[in-house]
């Protein structure tokens, strides 16, 4: 379809730094009882949210508006790095998590196939942490992200080895 | 295609010349938008014509801007239940000693 509506959602991109470590704000993005606390835009609250935190486990939130209609999203964890990056799908469901066509809602969702969102934790040390939130991202692009950070890590661990070689 | 519609009216052969795409490609899109009940489609002598539905406007204008909203916004509620979290955590390790 029209170029144009996969480009206004490709690659979206939120990022934000918590004043919090890193093991606290993954609690708060994965633990149910602190999700259903801020799931959804200013106003909507969050009834309801169940989460099977595991590679194949799914979730199911519901939130709602502030004149009380309910809208329905449930996804599945396909990668988890713990403290590190989440790669998830999310999709409009009904009640019980099964899929529907966003259109039942009244939303016409430029839908992308295959498209994951990655979610990734960064320490920033001083008990700060960069939280970043990719959308619509390929499976390719998905397992790339936050890539560089691994790599860093891998690095610093090798150099701490080389140092320990030395000593 | 909403966005074109929402300029006004358009035939289905219109639309097909707009997009530059296969005019089953744009059928099939408009049949899921009627379904959808985003558009109606009304026969005009031999031309169909695809009109948005004035309701179906406010709901899929928002989208675009929806999906950064729900994220943004449910970063700001994040960052005060991190807060909150932190100062429970705070409170629990004084209990503790």
């Amino acid at each position: 379809m029209p170029k144009k509506e996969v480009s206004q959602t490709d690659r979206m991109v939120v990022t934000r730094i918590f004043d919090a470590p890193r093991e606290l704000v993954w609690k708060a993005w994965t633990d149910p009882q602190y999700v259903m606390q801020w799931w959804g835009p200013k106003g909507f609250t969050a009834p309801v949210c169940r989460i099977d935190f595991r590679v194949g486990g799914k979730f199911l939130c519901c939130m709602r508006t502030p004149d009380g209609q309910e809208f329905w999203n449930a996804g599945e964890y396909h990668e988890i790095v713990l403290h590190e990056k989440i790669v998830s799908s999310m999709y409009f469901s009904d009640a019980e998590g099964n899929k529907v066509e966003p259109a039942q809602y009244g939303i016409e969702h430029p839908a992308i196939e295959d498209a994951f969102d990655v979610v990734t934790f960064e320490d920033l040390g001083n008990g700060r942490t960069k939280l970043t939130f990719i959308g619509n991202e390929t499976m390719e692009s998905a397992k790339n992200s936050g890539q560089l950070e691994g790599w860093n890590e891998v690095l610093d661990k090798f150099d701490a080895i080389v140092a320990g070689l030395r000593g | 295609m909403i966005e074109r519609l929402s300029h006004g009216p358009a035939s289905v052969h219109g639309l097909t010349e707009s997009f530059a795409v296969s005019q089953q490609m744009i059928s099939k899109h408009i049949a899921y938008l009627v379904r959808a009940r985003i558009v109606n489609k009304t026969k005009r002598g031999r031309e169909s014509v695809c009109t948005l539905r004035p309701e179906a406007i406010k709901s899929v204008s928002d989208w675009a801007s929806y999906y950064r909203r729900f994220w943004e916004e449910s970063f700001d509620k994040l960052d005060v239940v991190v807060n909150q979290m932190k100062k429970m955590e705070a409170r629990d390790a004084k209990k503790r000693g």
